[in-house]
C-alpha cells in the first residue's frame, strides 16, 4: 500500500482551480435559453394557458403549455400541486429576452384550498392533493418486531411525545440546470445532476427512444447533496424541446426558482410512546414516522421507512411497532438530503436516550451505555444487517477521544463568569452503500491506466481516493492513474453519487476490475517472457527476464499477444454501517436567545480510510449542515402554502463567522466492511450525529442559562423560541 | 453604452445594454466563467470580482457602472494568487469548487490590505461567501497560510 491511508491533496483540484466548467458555463453554437412560467398558487385548477403574446415578441422562439401534452406534461391532472409547479416553457435566444417573455404568458386559475401541515393533510377533510387517492396518505407500512403493546404495558415508565423534524433546502451553490441539443438522431444533455445514467434512462423512456440515442454528460456540478437525484420533469422538458426545435436549449434556474422547483429535505414527524426501566433501558417504542412528501410521493415513503427501520440505531430494544407513512401536502415534493432519513433516525432515538436520562435521572451517557448492543454483527429487529463494529467500546472510547466531559466542565465553569455554553453527544450508527456499480480500467499504451466509473462525484474527491485505490492495486505510481466520470459515453451503468456509497462501490468496482486487468496482462506477460512470471512495481519478471507492464499492453495494441487490455467490473454493493459519536459545544446568549456552534468533535468509525484529508473535508462539512439544520435554516409557508422563505436573502445558509471549529477523531483500529475497500462511507455520517447532538447542546445551554428542565422536541430552534424559554415562557 | 473596462489587465470596449448586469456581462459578454451565479438576491457572494481592488457581488452592479474601472477575477495571476489556490489545494479548501473563484477573490483581497489578519478577521473577510462544502475551516486555514 503506497497510497492508500495517506492524506493525498485532490486530484481534481487542478482542473477545478483552473478549468472548471459547470453548467451554465458550457455554451453551444446557436444556443436557446428556456425558462418556466410557475404557479403562485399552492393549490389550482389550470383553466387555460395563453402564450400567444410571449410568441409574438421578437426573439421568442417557442412555447410550451399543458396543451403541448406529453413528454411536456405540464400540469398534470389538470391542476398546479404546489407553488412554484412549472404550468409553461418558454423558449427564447437569450436570458433577459426569456425573462419578459415568462411575463407575458397568462395563466387563468381556479384556486383550490391548500393543505401545507402533513398531520392535517391526514385528517379526514383535509383537502385532496390528488383526489385519485381519497386520501392524502400516499403510502403506509408496518414496521415491527416483538410485542411493543405489550412491552409498552409492562415498563416502568411510559413517555408519549411528537418530535418534528423541519424541511429544509438542500441549497447546493450551483443551482439546477440542463442543456440539450439535438442533432436529429442523438441527444447530448449536460446535466448538473448526481445520477448521469439514471436521467439517460429517465429521458430515453421520456422521450421514447434507445439508450444509445441519448448521451448525458455531467459537467461540474457545484453540489448536490442529493437535490440532483430526482430526473426532474424540467429536465426531461428541455430535453424534449432541443429534440422539438433541433436547437441546443439551456435552463439553468435562478437560486429563487430552484427554491420553487427543487426536492426539499427533512420534513419528517415522529410520534411515538416509547417504555423504559427505572434503569433506563428502552423497553419499547411505539408510533409512526410521517413524512411531509409533499405534492408527489417521489421519496416521501423511503425517506420514512428509512427513518422508520434505522430507528432502533445499535440499542437494544426489540419491541417496536412502527409505522413509515408518506402524506401528500402542497409542498415541493420532499426528497433525500444529506443522510436521507439517518440524521431523522438518529435525532429521534437520540431525542429518546436524552428523555429517559432526564427521566429517571441518569447521566445520558450511562443511559446509553446500558441500551447499547456490545459489537456487530447484528441484526436490527426491523430487519437490517449490521455488519462489523464495536459499539459499546467505540462509544466508550468517543466519550473519552471527544472529551465530552471535559467540556462539560469547560461550560460549568465558564459559567461562574457569566458565559453560557451547552454540550449536547450522540452516538450513531448509519446504513450506507446500496445497488451496483461499473468500473471500467483500460491500460493505455505506456503503461498509464484510465478508469471509467458509473459513480459521478462532485465535490467528495472520490475521484482521488478511486486513483489511490487503483494505483496501489496495480502498483503504478499515481500520476499513471487517470479516473474519469459523469459521461454515459465512457461507461455503460452506473447508479450516480448518493447514499455515501461513491468510493465503497465504485471504488469496490474499479479494484476489482484492476485486479483482474492485471491478471489478463499477467497472462500476456508469461507468454512473451516464454514463463511464469512475478509481477511488481510495474515489471513482470520470469527467471532473468523481465518486461515493464506498459511494454505488455504495447504489445497487446500491436497484436502481438492475444489479451483483453481492458477489464469491465458489475459490482454489486450490499449495505454497511459506520457509527460513532459526534459532540457539539454552543454559546447561548442569553439576553438575545442566539446560538452560535463553537465545536464540533467526533469519533467516527468508518472502515477503512482511503484519503484522511477527504475524511475531513466530509466530516467538517457534514456537521455543518447537521448544525445548520438545527440552529439556521428553516423552511417556513403560511397557511395557504405559499413559500416565506423564496430565497437566500430569507433562507439562512451559515456564513464563515456562524461556523464552528471542527476537530475529528477516526476510530484507530476500524472495523473494515465486507467490500474489496474495506470503506464503509462518511458523506452523511457527520449530518447524522452532528444535528442530534446539537439539539441536545442547545437544550443543555438553555438548561444551564435557566436552572431548569426544558425540553426541545423539534427544529429549528429559533432564537424568540430560547429568549421565551430562558424568560420562563412555554 | 459603449463601456471601457479592463479585466485581468485586458482592456475591453463594448456597448452593452444599460440594464445588464456586471456578472451577465462578464460571463456572457466577455466569455470569462469564473465569475459565477449562485443566487439572485446578493446573498451568496459566488460572483465576487474585485473592482478596483475592493471585493464587490457583480450580481448587485450594472455593467454601465464599472465603466473606466478596474477587475480582477479568480483568473488572474500573480504571486498571492498563485499562492492562494496552492494553498486551497493542499489544504483541501475546496469541494464542490462553485464558490472558490469568489472565495480566492475575498481571500485576496483581505490579505492584501490586512497581510496578517486573525482567525477572526479571515471569517469575516470572507463572510460574504458562501460555501455549503467545506464547512469552512479548510479555507480558513489556507488563507492563515499564505498570510503567514
Amino acid at each position: 500500500m503506497r497510497y492508500v491511508g495517506k492524506p493525498l491533496p485532490r486530484l481534481e483540484d487542478y482542473h477545478l482551480l483552473y478549468q472548471a466548467r459547470y453548467l451554465d458555463d458550457i455554451e453551444l453554437p446557436g444556443m436557446l435559453y428556456a425558462g418556466f412560467v410557475r404557479s403562485p398558487y399552492a393549490h389550482a385548477r389550470v383553466k387555460r394557458v395563453d402564450a400567444s403574446e410571449a410568441l409574438a415578441m421578437p426573439g421568442v422562439v417557442a412555447a410550451f403549455t399543458p396543451q403541448s401534452g406529453k413528454p411536456f406534461d405540464f400540469a398534470p391532472g389538470g391542476k398546479v400541486r404546489y407553488q412554484g409547479e412549472a404550468v409553461a416553457m418558454v423558449v427564447a435566444v437569450d436570458r433577459y429576452t426569456l425573462y419578459d417573455a415568462l411575463e407575458k404568458v397568462y395563466v387563468d386559475y381556479e384556486p383550490l384550498p391548500a393543505v401545507v401541515d402533513p398531520l392535517k393533510a391526514m385528517e379526514p377533510g383535509a383537502p385532496l392533493v390528488d383526489e385519485s387517492l381519497g386520501t392524502n396518505v400516499s403510502r403506509r407500512e408496518k414496521y415491527a418486531s416483538g410485542d411493543a403493546e405489550r412491552a409498552l404495558s409492562s415498563s416502568d415508565r411510559v413517555v408519549e411525545e411528537t418530535l418534528t423534524i423541519n424541511r429544509v433546502v438542500p441549497s447546493p451553490m450551483e443551482p439546477h440546470g440542463v442543456l440539450a441539443a439535438y442533432d436529429g438522431r442523438t441527444l447530448l444533455v449536460y446535466d448538473s445532476t448526481q445520477k448521469p445514467h439514471i436521467v439517460r434512462r429517465e429521458i430515453a423512456k421520456s422521450l421514447d427512444v434507445p439508450l444509445t440515442a441519448v448521451r448525458v454528460v455531467q459537467p461540474d456540478v457545484g453540489g448536490g447533496f442529493g437535490s440532483k437525484i430526482q430526473v426532474y420533469p424540467e429536465e426531461v422538458r428541455v430535453a424534449a424541446a432541443a429534440m422539438a426545435l433541433r436547437r441546443p436549449v439551456k435552463w439553468v434556474a435562478t437560486r429563487s426558482e430552484d427554491f420553487k422547483m427543487t426536492t426539499y429535505g427533512r420534513g419528517l414527524i415522529l410520534r411515538y410512546k416509547a417504555g423504559f426501566t427505572k434503569d433506563g433501558v428502552l423497553k419499547a417504542i411505539k408510533g409512526e414516522v410521517v413524512a411531509d412528501a409533499g405534492a408527489y410521493d417521489w421519496f416521501g415513503f423511503d425517506l420514512a421507512s428509512t427513518a422508520a427501520t434505522m430507528l432502533p440505531a445499535a440499542y437494544k430494544v426489540r419491541d417496536l411497532d412502527i409505522d413509515a407513512v408518506s402524506v401528500l401536502t402542497n409542498k415541493p415534493p420532499l426528497g433525500p438530503y444529506r443522510g436521507a432519513g439517518r440524521p431523522e433516525a438518529t435525532l429521534f432515538i437520540e431525542r429518546i436516550m436524552d428523555l429517559i436520562a432526564d427521566e429517571t435521572g441518569l447521566d445520558p451517557v450511562e443511559v446509553r451505555r446500558r441500551n447499547l448492543v456490545e459489537a456487530g454483527p447484528y441484526d436490527n429487529p426491523l430487519g437490517l444487517h449490521y455488519d462489523s463494529g464495536e459499539y459499546l467500546a467505540t462509544f466508550n472510547r468517543g466519550i473519552e477521544a471527544t472529551g465530552y466531559y471535559d467540556l462539560i466542565r469547560t461550560a460549568e465553569a465558564e459559567k461562574t463568569s457569566g458565559r453560557i455554553l451547552g454540550v449536547g453527544m450522540s452516538f450513531y450508527v448509519e446504513i450506507t452503500t446500496y445497488g451496483h456499480e461499473v468500473a471500467i480500467v483500460r491500460a493505455e499504451r505506456d503503461g498509464s491506466f484510465t478508469v471509467a466509473v458509473g459513480i459521478a462525484p462532485h465535490g467528495q474527491g472520490d475521484a482521488t481516493g478511486i486513483a489511490q485505490l487503483v494505483a496501489d492495486e496495480l502498483q503504478v505510481p499515481i500520476e499513471r492513474v487517470r479516473v474519469i466520470w459523469g459521461d454515459t459515453d465512457v461507461v455503460p451503468d452506473g447508479m450516480g453519487t448518493d447514499g455515501s456509497r461513491s468510493l465503497t462501490a465504485g471504488g469496490s468496482a474499479a479494484v476489482l476490475a484492476a485486479r483482474r486487468l492485471l491478471a489478463e496482462l499477467k497472462r500476456a506477460a508469461e507468454e512473451l517472457l516464454g514463463g511464469p512470471a512475478e509481477y511488481s512495481d510495474g515489471v513482470f519478471r520470469s527467471g532473468d527476464r523481465a518486461i515493464s507492464i506498459g511494454e505488455v499492453v504495447e504489445a497487446i495494441y500491436r497484436g502481438k499477444v492475444k489479451a483483453q487490455p481492458e477489464a469491465v467490473e458489475v459490482y454489486r454493493a450490499k449495505p454497511t454501517f459506520p457509527y460513532g459519536v459526534g459532540v457539539v459545544m454552543v454559546e447561548l446568549d442569553p439576553e438575545t436567545g442566539l446560538v452560535k456552534p463553537l465545536l464540533y468533535r467526533s469519533y467516527d468509525d468508518i472502515g477503512v480510510v482511503v484519503n484522511p484529508l477527504l475524511v475531513e473535508g466530509q466530516i467538517h462539512g457534514g456537521a455543518l449542515q447537521g448544525i445548520s439544520q438545527v440552529l439556521y435554516e428553516e423552511v417556513v409557508y403560511d397557511q395557504d402554502g405559499n413559500l416565506a422563505t423564496p430565497n437566500f436573502a430569507f433562507y439562512h445558509i451559515p456564513k464563515a463567522v456562524e461556523a464552528p471549529r471542527y476537530e475529528p477523531k477516526l476510530a484507530e483500529t476500524p472495523h473494515r466492511s465486507d467490500h474489496p475497500t474495506g470503506t464503509k462511507g462518511v458523506g452523511e455520517a457527520p449530518t447524522v450525529a452532528a444535528a442530534a447532538a446539537a439539539i441536545k447542546a442547545v437544550e443543555d445551554a438553555i438548561r444551564r442559562a435557566t436552572g431548569r428542565r426544558v425540553r426541545l422536541t423539534s427544529t429549528p430552534i429559533r432564537p424568540e423560541e430560547i429568549y421565551k424559554l430562558i424568560r420562563g415562557g412555554s | 453604452m459603449r463601456i471601457r473596462v479592463k479585466v485581468n489587465g485586458v482592456l475591453y470596449e463594448r456597448d452593452v445594454e444599460p440594464r445588464k448586469l456586471l456578472v451577465h456581462f462578464l460571463r456572457d459578454d466577455l466569455g470569462i466563467k469564473s465569475v459565477r451565479i449562485g443566487c439572485d438576491t446578493g446573498n451568496c457572494g459566488a460572483c465576487t470580482v474585485l473592482l478596483n481592488g475592493r471585493p464587490v457581488k457583480s450580481c448587485n452592479l450594472l455593467a454601465v457602472q464599472a465603466d473606466g474601472a478596474e477587475i480582477i477575477t479568480a483568473d488572474y495571476s500573480d504571486e498571492l494568487m498563485e499562492r492562494l489556490k496552492r494553498a486551497f489545494h493542499e489544504r483541501h479548501a475546496l469541494q464542490c469548487g462553485f464558490c472558490t473563484s469568489g472565495m480566492l477573490l475575498a481571500s485576496y483581497a483581505l490579505l492584501k490590505r490586512n497581510p496578517k489578519p486573525t482567525e477572526e478577521e479571515i471569517r469575516e473577510g470572507i463572510s460574504g461567501v458562501l460555501c455549503r462544502c467545506t464547512g469552512y475551516q479548510n479555507i480558513i486555514e489556507a488563507v492563515k497560510s499564505v498570510a503567514l
